[in-house]
């Protein structure tokens, strides 16, 4: 049963249609990108200073002063809102001994180091050096804190280690066009937390690029998604995968009633599943008609987004780090940062963002939280991955086992890997 | 036993799936002329294939089980296709829902006004019947606390009792009523079968409570219905039979 797709001349302004099929080999994917730490030194010389890194929301930064230390390997930086309403990037380090200078978020008038009262103003440049005369040599030649380059895209702050780096905008093309009808600048933040967990980072943004895994790690989604007719779309850098939602998988059989994930979903937009007379496999179409129809007066506003955007899973990749499942009414980002040291470690970073009906109370802004795997329940889903991985990091660190045998359902895992050797090298 | 059954024209509601499929295809096997409905063309068609091969007559129809008049029509329809009517089978249901008013018309609608209407159609028909007989499917849920208090089981219990009182009515004409109650019946494409996988605690739970830990079959379901429904059974009228492998637990007195 192949899954009904809008149409070529349907409206449409995230760009739908399927991308040219890239041209790539067959070849195994070597393990050592996996478990070296050689590999993982080369990596962060080679591209995580190198790329555009999402660093927080603007809402977490939204006042003058505001700030929030973001962890990326074994740097800080703080990104801070200014007088002028722009955004800047500096390195967490005191310029007198290197001590980290700030913690967390909140509002500041200064940078001040607690070690010895070293002070910076919130555009990084030195305030106050105690004692300043008995530097015989004076202050640090350079005007205060190391800066990072910063800017701004679709509600989200973002920060480049290296100064030659091309712009955001260069770097994010063309997924501007695909994102920005979401308007994620009218969701609001609602869960954000950070998990250890004991594998490579990319052994996490993998499990989110194929949907071939479904059957074995989640198979109460058959009953909620299509896993195996799905769009891959890769584009420069980055790539996508486009998921039906709110239908059944080909692996199973149609049921009378209709499954609960589904009916869900179907609540949640505010129809009935029990005046619903369809079929099971009718519900989707139906779902996006109800939505269409009933968005607005609900204060939904779907007027950019096309009718399969209204149900389905939209999720891309940006390169190298962030996974976005993107929906109508919310967005599930995750951000996987690599542990400083240890190849097989990592934190996996949540945030989910939802789109607000008319009226509805803004909630309050989440408290960060941060545990290792196993202490807090993530949700169904994420837990069944967060489960599986260690298990999949241990096994590749076997002697046994040289490399990853990647099929079509996992184009994207090829994509990943053709983009990351194209920085870090085979 | 020869259950009496060849050349009887039969219809079936909700014949396309599940246990009424299973008894759609004795009932063909039997050498019963069949006529049924169902939601999905394509499972209408290939009950016609497979009712072909048994070279017995047969007319389908897509219905929608809450259309009323959608229901009565295709029970004149079937008449017409097979030249009368000796047995009618209410086995179409809407399958259970719960925290939803709506529930409570959706299995009103389709699990009970779906037989009523049905039966009141095909009556004038079976009165000219020489072995006419009715049956009507329950579910072990009426009479069982069964996975949540939903309509499903409260309507499927009015039906229950709709059932016998009509076999007291219908019984000097000759016309026998009976009603079978299947426990959780797994087949291809079944509700259970999606339970199993997409909410398998629910499922696990029901298995437990089931005496040899496996759910019955349709067929194992259908085998009773169409000993009920046929001649063979001319002793068995107002009779209400659990078919649950042993799943209830009070003592039928």
């Amino acid at each position: 049963m192949s899954v009904e797709r809008i149409k070529p001349t349907d409206f449409t302004l995230t760009p739908a249609a399927p991308a040219p099929r890239p041209n790539f080999d067959n070849e195994m994917i070597p393990k050592h990108r996996y478990v070296s730490a050689d590999y993982m030194r080369l990596e962060w010389e080679r591209m995580w200073t190198k790329v555009w890194l999402l660093g927080c929301r603007e809402e977490d930064i939204a006042n003058p002063g505001d700030y929030l230390v973001t962890t990326i390997g074994k740097e800080e930086i703080i990104l801070v809102r200014q007088k002028d309403m722009s955004v800047r990037g500096f390195y967490n380090v005191c310029l007198h001994r290197g001590n980290r200078i700030m913690v967390g978020e909140g509002n500041a008038t200064s940078f001040k180091c607690q070690y010895h009262f070293w002070e910076y103003g919130i555009d990084g440049e030195f305030e106050n050096i105690p004692d300043l005369e008995t530097f015989p040599q004076g202050a640090p030649p350079c005007k205060g804190l190391r800066e990072v380059k910063c800017d701004t895209w679709n509600s989200f702050v973002w920060f480049n280690m290296d100064p030659d780096a091309c712009s955001l905008q260069e770097y994010l093309d063309p997924l501007q066009q695909h994102l920005e009808p979401y308007h994620f600048d009218r969701m609001v933040k609602v869960s954000d937390m950070t998990v250890e967990w004991d594998c490579n980072w990319k052994t996490s943004v993998d499990a989110f690029n194929e949907s071939y895994h479904v059957q074995g790690i989640h198979p109460e989604l058959l009953y909620f998604i299509e896993d195996k007719d799905v769009q891959i779309d890769c584009y420069g850098r980055h790539n996508r995968y486009l998921v039906p939602f709110s239908t059944i998988s080909h692996r199973v059989e149609e049921t009378t009633e209709i499954p609960h994930l589904i009916k869900h979903a179907m609540k949640e937009a505010g129809m009935n599943p029990a005046d619903f007379d369809g079929r099971v496999t009718e519900v989707r179409k139906a779902l996006q008609d109800f939505k269409r129809k009933h968005g607005p007066e609900m204060g939904l506003d779907y007027s950019d987004l096309n009718d399969d955007q209204l149900t389905d899973d939209y999720h891309y990749n940006i390169f190298p780090n962030l996974t976005l499942n993107t929906h109508a009414d919310d967005l599930m980002l995750f951000r996987q940062r690599p542990h400083p040291t240890d190849p097989n470690k990592m934190f996996f970073d949540i945030f989910i963002f939802k789109l607000l009906k008319k009226d509805e109370p803004r909630p309050k802004k989440p408290r960060h939280e941060q545990f290792r795997h196993g202490e807090k329940s993530l949700g169904l889903v994420l837990d069944q991955d967060a489960y599986n991985l260690p298990g999949v990091q241990a096994g590749m660190n076997s002697d046994s086992f040289d490399g990853l045998w990647i099929g079509d359902q996992e184009l994207r895992i090829r994509h990943f890997h053709h983009v990351l050797a194209s920085y870090v090298g085979s | 036993m020869d259950l009496r059954l060849k050349g009887l024209k039969v219809a079936v509601t909700g014949g396309t799936r599940g246990i009424g499929n299973a008894i759609v295809h004795l009932l063909a096997d039997e050498g019963c002329d069949i006529a049924t409905c169902g939601r999905a063309p394509e499972r209408i068609d290939a009950v016609a294939r497979d009712v072909a091969a048994a070279g017995v007559r047969f007319h389908g129809e897509t219905v929608q089980g809450r259309d009323g008049d959608a229901m009565r029509q295709w029970v004149r329809n079937s008449i017409k296709a097979l030249g009368g009517l000796d047995i009618f089978v209410a086995s179409l249901s809407a399958g259970g829902g719960s925290d939803e008013e709506r529930y409570w018309y959706r299995n009103f609608e389709i699990d009970l006004m779906s037989a009523v209407r049905g039966v009141e159609e095909a009556l004038p028909t079976l009165r000219q019947s020489q072995n006419p007989s009715i049956l009507i499917l329950g579910t072990m849920a009426a009479s069982e606390t069964f996975v949540a208090p939903m309509a499903y089981n409260a309507i499927k219990a009015a039906l229950i009792t709709w059932s016998k009182q009509l076999s007291q009515q219908l019984a000097p004409e000759g016309i026998r009523v009976n009603c079978l109650s299947p426990g959780p019946t797994m087949f291809k494409g079944s509700n259970w079968e999606m339970i199993r996988v997409a909410r398998s605690r629910i499922y696990d739970n029901a298995v437990r409570q089931q005496p040899t830990r496996r759910m019955g079959t349709a067929e194992e379901i259908a085998k009773a219905a169409v000993f009920l429904a046929s001649p063979a059974a001319s002793w068995c009228n107002g009779a209400h039979l659990l078919v649950d492998g042993g799943y209830s637990k009070r003592v039928s007195f």
